[in-house]
């Protein structure tokens, strides 16, 4: 399995760019990447359930940041990963605020030339308030909003994997639940207020 | 804004997805502040949709590989640092993000669970030998694969994909070479008919081995198996597909080395359940 062999960064941002291999990808990256995370979360206060979120999000957020053209390869995919994971994790024990010996803790293991990141940070955290939202619709809308955004399949393909009669209706359903993810993100106060500095 | 402009905007968005677009929804986008406020929503929902798939693949991956690796002792996959074992075994758990990012309550701890199953069941539901046959087929093209072919009446036919034509060609041909059986076959596979489009490709690789000849024998293999997702068999493609993987000199090597044996073997999996 191609998850078992070895990736250079350029194969590997080649093959998430491209959209191809994206689970052996991601397999790559857990084997490659995720137990140098993991002791560090687990060095720095964290458990192993930290540890486990912490790099899941860490390899949502670098997929996404391949996928949109930003990766720029400045830094090797391993720093890369390190620096987002550090910081989320450090991101998360300010929110915790446990202790402050904690955060100086991690101040000092900070490597001096680690990537500002921050801004990868902030972004992770907005998607994930608006994952969460995408949870409230339910599993029906969920499904469907899933099955046309994020499987891109058509109307047609649609109806074999969802209990309704026909493309109509699923186009229908489609509809309703992106109007009711849209109510949501337009209900939340954090989201509205970075809507209001965007639009003045 | 009007329903009839909101369901215009949402047209809109989905025409992106196939390249096209509406020039007056893009001009009431830029000129109605109502428009461009609504269609960023609509964007952010969107991408916030995108952002959910992608997290529960990564999910989805994670969980599968921590059962193929789970170590018989019952060790995690992710490796402890000997220094912290004995730490680990009687800190009280602090508690994942996603719960400590909530209300630390019973509640949120259901969801989590209610969406991790969701996440297998999606996954789970939605790959199967025929997602699969509809990912990877694609039309085999006569003059770009194999340079430009002898203009034989069923040649003539099968580049007009007048399958009809080609399988009636196929059955009145008198001795049939192997171009005709592979052209027959996926005539078959055009029209849906796989068990007939098997016995096609498989008169070909016989043939082959038959005559020591290897003509339309990569061809035939690679839609061989192909015809078997169609067919519901996995099982049966598996072995042909690592075949084709595993030699870098099989003509659609690359073709099978990109696809996802991650997902075929969930669909395998489902097959021989």
């Amino acid at each position: 399995m191609r998850a078992q062999e070895q990736y250079t960064d350029a194969e590997l941002i080649g093959a998430i760019s491209a959209g191809r291999e994206l689970n052996d990808a991601i397999q790559y990256l857990y084997r490659q990447y995720s137990q140098a995370t993991s002791s560090f979360i687990m060095q720095h206060g964290g458990n192993e359930q930290d540890a486990d979120d912490i790099f899941q999000e860490t390899v949502v957020a670098f997929i996404e940041v391949v996928q949109k053209g930003k990766y720029r390869g400045e830094a090797s995919v391993k720093t890369f990963l390190n620096s987002i994971a550090r910081n989320y994790w450090f991101n998360e024990i300010k929110k915790r605020d446990r202790s402050g010996l904690r955060n100086k803790q991690f101040e000092a293991s900070r490597e001096k030339d680690e990537a500002d990141v921050s801004h990868y940070i902030s972004e992770m955290e907005r998607k994930r308030q608006l994952r969460d939202l995408v949870d409230q619709l339910g599993e029906s809308c969920r499904k469907v909003l899933l099955l046309f955004y994020y499987e891109n399949l058509s109307m047609k393909e649609m109806v074999e994997h969802l209990p309704y009669d026909n493309e109509q209706v699923v186009r229908n359903k489609k509809y309703k639940c992106l109007q009711a993810l849209t109510g949501l993100i337009k209900d939340n106060p954090a989201i509205a207020r970075q809507m209001q500095e965007i639009l003045k | 804004m009007t329903p009839e402009e909101t369901r215009a905007l949402v047209d809109q968005l989905d025409e992106y997805r196939t390249g096209r677009s509406s020039a007056g929804v893009e001009q009431l986008i830029d000129q109605d502040p109502e428009a461009t406020q609504e269609w960023y929503y609509l964007n952010l929902a969107v991408d916030a949709v995108r952002n959910t798939g992608l997290h529960d693949q990564v999910a989805l991956v994670r969980e599968t590989l921590r059962q193929e690796l789970k170590a018989p002792a019952g060790e995690s996959y992710m490796a402890v640092p000997a220094n912290q074992t004995s730490r680990r075994a009687t800190e009280k758990p602090s508690g994942a993000i996603i719960r400590t990012i909530g209300k630390y309550s019973f509640r949120a701890a259901a969801c989590i669970l209610v969406v991790a199953s969701s996440t297998v069941i999606y996954k789970y539901v939605t790959v199967s030998s025929s997602s699969l046959y509809g990912r990877y087929f694609g039309a085999y093209a006569l003059n770009t694969s194999r340079g430009v072919e002898k203009e034989t009446p069923i040649v003539n036919a099968y580049n007009e994909k007048d399958w009809i034509s080609v399988l009636s060609l196929a059955g009145t041909a008198g001795a049939k070479d192997n171009q005709v059986e592979f052209l027959a076959g996926m005539a078959d596979l055009q029209l849906n008919r796989c068990d007939d489009a098997i016995t096609h490709f498989e008169q070909v690789i016989a043939a082959n081995a038959q005559a020591s000849t290897d003509y339309y024998q990569d061809e035939a293999e690679y839609y061989l198996a192909i015809s078997w997702l169609a067919c519901k068999k996995v099982n049966q493609a598996m072995p042909m597909l690592e075949k084709i993987k595993a030699d870098p000199n099989h003509k659609y090597h690359q073709k099978v080395a990109n696809m996802s044996f991650f997902d075929l073997r969930l669909a395998q999996y489902k097959e021989n359940k």
